[in-house]
């Protein structure tokens, strides 16, 4: 049907007589064994686009047929066109003039066995599968008296090379990243993970746009039921396009309303890889470096590979420094607006002279201060994304000017709430992943708001509201707060604190299920030291 | 809201941080002067005593809510009438703990925002966290009881610091004889706060584990009553009992008294801090068993009962008295008069019917 679209359009230019057979020959279009007819109904079908390159020519010498490679422009690797299957084809062996069949149809085992010298090779009979194949890069070839049509797999054209990734950068550790072509970002995972459990499925996403995701799981240790969930929520899509992960992403998660994201991304084949290893799932959609790994937990979001290339005591530290940002962002600045318009005798004596003097010049309470420098900060960053790159600095040196400086002298914003401001900013960038931190930022402006108005009292009930939202999320069927909440011993080893190499199982207990975890995790305890006890008496 | 299964862990703090609530900033058996830490103690003893009476009807009905056995037990009408009780007593609860937070919280720092309107933020927050389930509520309590936790243990570290316990203020221990202690202990310590457990009536069926289930409230009463009988003895070795006595909320003026060089003064706010967790979770607490009592009862769906519900508890509890005083003067007399019944007396006939219902069943056979 949606294909019938720019197609009988292109139809009504043409003969009004041939239109009516046109459309309805369109719904039972199938591979005629007469090759110019095929040939002229897939053109029909793509408009004749110019990119559609059709090469007829002959094979066998002392019979022969006509046959013809398609293949879209651009999509293919045009040398393994030109060399197995033109040249290939073309080149006639002495001893195929002999053997030559008689039958039409029986060319096509001929050219199988013969003929191709492709490794990936596919025969369709289907003609919506081969319209399929075409555009996805690889080459038809048909041959006149049959009605299959040989798939070589010549998929190329220009990508994107493997390059240092864009974001979630780390200081030591593999400098590869994901790319945009699918089958790239699998062998950057197979390199890591050479194991025959490494299982991938495949499946085509978006009625129009057709495109290719992977599912990769470890067969041995990826959850069943997570497994299972992941794949029902996938058979539910019902989506036109898919350009980037996201759109599955959104598609898939845990259906609640939240600002926290529930489905984990990266750009780095070494995450993905230590990722399978931990149980968890990866897919892979065609199109974006950025890949998909569900179930996931908070404290994924605060951990980088770094911590791994790194002693473990120092990387405790850094996964410290990670947890105070995290908390800097969401309460830096309500703290601050509490402290100075509720609770100033909280702040020592002269610290709080001080203060007041810089709040003299200042003609706005201390929250409006704050919104204003927030959102002032907000809007610097935004600029500063997607500024080019010649024009960025720019833009940091008249933020940290004129904002940070001038702002001060001119006495709209205290230098303390500037201080506090730039702190929360950074902080905000000390989070490893963009999207935690983008939840924080807008989870920040809430208790802003209530701390404004309540002072300690409004950041008191927010956080109880939000450890009660975050603990209410779940991923996959995996609660948000894992290791935390349902608390397990286990799961500690890779949260806050890195616990040593010799110590880490690769798999923390950080996967059970919402209302399994709690009761099996306890309940083992206690049956094993039941069982101790026993064995002891 | 059948499936809801809650982790021992998670119900244990749900209970501790219940049990903590206010009665960790307010003052509490002080009519027992400096042993009133004796008191809370035996205070929390008697909790537990009463608490192995419900174990009972636990064990009976390990499936039901007080809302569900009371019915099987007194028969429909009857046991629909104590249920619509426990329900009004419920509510009644939400709304006494909401304006007493609301109140202190006025007091203590906001003196300039509308008393109605910091309560309204409090039901409003129970409501957010009640409307996610009670599992969440209990996951959430445990992630506070450590943040809780360890606000005390700062603040008793502070206190050892400054030097400003002296430990001859408690003494002489039992000076008075028995007697104080033992009235302070009647009149309303065993129900202030280790009474008011019977909330838990409504929620025990939602633990997870139930053979350990026994054990996880009297176990939750002991830990809370050890540490309110030791933030009393803090208080009154900081402060002497006779300023204890006096003040609104003893902890608040104990650690203000608290100060490391000049930098750390004022660390009252931490108590603030608990004041507000403590009072979220007692009116969170009760708010729940009155919408479970409710749904279960009139056989609502548990969620379209929140609105409603936190309207009632947020004006009964606004509109029970005009001034503050006359409210503690009422919560006085409902701690003494009021509660009792639905802490012992109905659970009391509830046991007794239901072991001699029990003891027939088991008889006729023979």
């Amino acid at each position: 049907m949606k294909k019938n679209g720019p197609n009988s359009q292109n139809e009504s230019a043409g003969a009004s007589g041939k239109q009516a057979a046109g459309t309805g020959n369109q719904a039972v279009l199938t591979i005629s064994d007469n090759l110019a007819v095929t040939l002229e109904n897939i053109k029909r079908e793509l408009g004749s686009s110019p990119d559609l390159k059709i090469r007829k020519f002959q094979i066998g010498s002392a019979k022969p047929f006509w046959a013809a490679a398609v293949y879209m422009d651009g999509m293919v690797n045009t040398a393994a066109v030109d060399e197995f299957i033109l040249e290939a084809l073309m080149e006639n062996p002495e001893d195929a003039a002999e053997e030559m069949p008689r039958e039409p149809q029986d060319r096509l085992g001929l050219v199988l066995a013969r003929g191709l010298e492709l490794g990936e090779i596919a025969i369709r009979d289907n003609w919506d599968d081969m319209m399929l194949s075409l555009l996805s890069g690889n080459t038809i070839i048909l041959l006149d008296g049959c009605s299959k049509a040989i798939e070589g797999g010549t998929k190329g054209g220009a990508w994107r090379t493997v390059s240092e990734p864009s974001s979630q950068i780390v200081i030591r550790g593999p400098k590869d990243s994901f790319v945009e072509s699918l089958i790239t970002n699998i062998a950057l995972i197979r390199r890591r993970i050479k194991s025959p459990k490494l299982w991938v499925e495949f499946m085509k996403f978006g009625t129009v746009t057709n495109t290719d995701v992977a599912l990769l799981y470890m067969k041995d240790r990826a959850d069943r039921k997570v497994l299972d969930q992941v794949k029902f929520r996938l058979s539910k899509i019902d989506i036109e396009a898919v350009l980037e992960s996201s759109y599955i992403e959104q598609l898939i998660q845990d259906k609640v309303f939240t600002p926290f994201p529930t489905v984990f991304n990266t750009e780095r084949p070494d995450v993905a890889a230590a990722n399978l290893l931990e149980g968890r799932i990866v897919l892979i959609v065609d199109g974006t470096p950025f890949v998909l790994i569900m179930p996931t937990v908070l404290a994924q979001f605060l951990q980088s590979t770094d911590d791994y290339s790194l002693q473990f005591d120092i990387a405790t530290l850094m996964r410290l420094v990670r947890y105070v940002s995290l908390i800097i962002l969401l309460l830096g600045p309500s703290v601050f607006i509490a402290l100075t318009t509720f609770h100033y005798e909280m702040v020592p004596t002269p610290m709080l002279i001080s203060l007041l003097a810089q709040r003299e010049n200042v003609p706005f309470p201390a929250a409006i201060e704050a919104i204003i420098m927030e959102a002032a900060f907000e809007i610097l960053r935004e600029a500063g994304i997607r500024m080019p790159r010649a024009v960025g600095q720019t833009v940091s040196v008249v933020g940290a000017l004129i904002l940070g400086m001038a702002v001060v002298e001119a006495g709209i914003i205290t230098p303390v709430m500037v201080i506090v401001v730039a702190l929360t900013g950074i902080a905000s960038f000390a989070i490893p992943s963009y999207n935690l931190a983008v939840a924080g930022r807008i989870v920040r402006f809430g208790f802003m708001i209530a701390a404004s108005m309540f002072g300690f009292y409004g950041i008191t009930l927010g956080l109880i509201v939000l450890i009660a939202h975050v603990n209410s999320l779940q991923s996959f069927g995996t609660p948000y707060l894992a290791p935390f909440s349902p608390f397990s011993v286990r799961g500690q080893k890779d949260t806050v604190v890195r616990v040593p190499m010799f110590l880490v199982n690769l798999r923390p207990n950080k996967l059970g299920h919402m209302n399994d975890n709690d009761k099996s995790g306890k309940d083992k305890g206690t049956s094993d030291s039941g069982k101790d006890g026993q064995t002891g008496a | 809201m059948r499936d809801i299964r809650i982790g021992p862990v998670h119900f244990f703090s749900l209970v501790l941080m219940f049990e903590l609530g206010t009665a960790l900033v307010v003052n509490v058996g002080m009519e027992a002067g400096r042993d009133a830490w004796i008191a809370i103690f035996l205070g929390c003893l008697v909790g537990m005593l009463i608490y192995t009476g419900y174990n009972y009807l636990f064990k009976l009905y390990p499936d039901l809510p007080l809302s569900g056995y009371a019915r099987a037990i007194l028969g429909k009408p009857l046991g629909a009438v104590v249920v619509t009780l426990y329900a009004v007593i419920f509510l009644n609860g939400a709304g006494r703990d909401m304006r007493d937070g609301s109140a202190l919280l006025v007091m203590a720092a906001l003196n300039r925002t509308p008393i109605m309107i910091v309560a309204a933020m409090m039901i409003l927050s129970c409501g957010y966290v009640l409307h996610k389930g009670l599992e969440v509520l209990a996951r959430t309590s445990f992630i506070i009881m450590i943040f809780v936790l360890m606000i005390g243990g700062v603040i008793t570290l502070l206190m050892l610091f400054s030097g400003e316990m002296e430990w001859s203020r408690i003494l002489p221990m039992l000076g008075d004889g028995i007697k104080p202690v033992a009235l302070s202990v009647i009149r309303s310590n065993y129900m202030f706060p280790f009474g008011e457990v019977f909330c838990f009536l409504m929620l025990m069926p939602y633990i997870g584990d139930k053979k350990r289930a026994v054990w996880i409230v009297p176990s939750a009463i002991l830990a809370a009553g050890l540490i309110i009988s030791y933030t009393a003895l803090v208080n009154i070795t900081v402060l002497g009992s006779d300023m204890v006595e006096r003040s609104p909320f003893p902890l608040l003026s104990t650690v203000s008294k608290a100060a490391l060089s000049d930098f750390i003064q004022r660390l009252d706010v931490l108590v603030v801090m608990l004041l507000i967790i403590g009072v979220f979770f007692k009116v969170a607490v009760y708010y729940g068993a009155a919408v479970i009592a409710i749904s279960d009862l009139f056989n609502l769906p548990y969620r379209t009962l929140i609105i409603p519900s936190a309207i009632i508890i947020l004006f009964s509890g606004m509109l029970d008295s005009r001034s503050f005083v006359e409210h503690l003067e009422e919560g006085g007399e409902m701690l003494t008069f009021v509660y009792p019944v639905f802490t012992i007396v109905i659970p009391a006939i509830l046991i007794i019917v239901a072991a001699f219902r029990n003891y027939r069943s088991r008889s006729r056979p023979g």
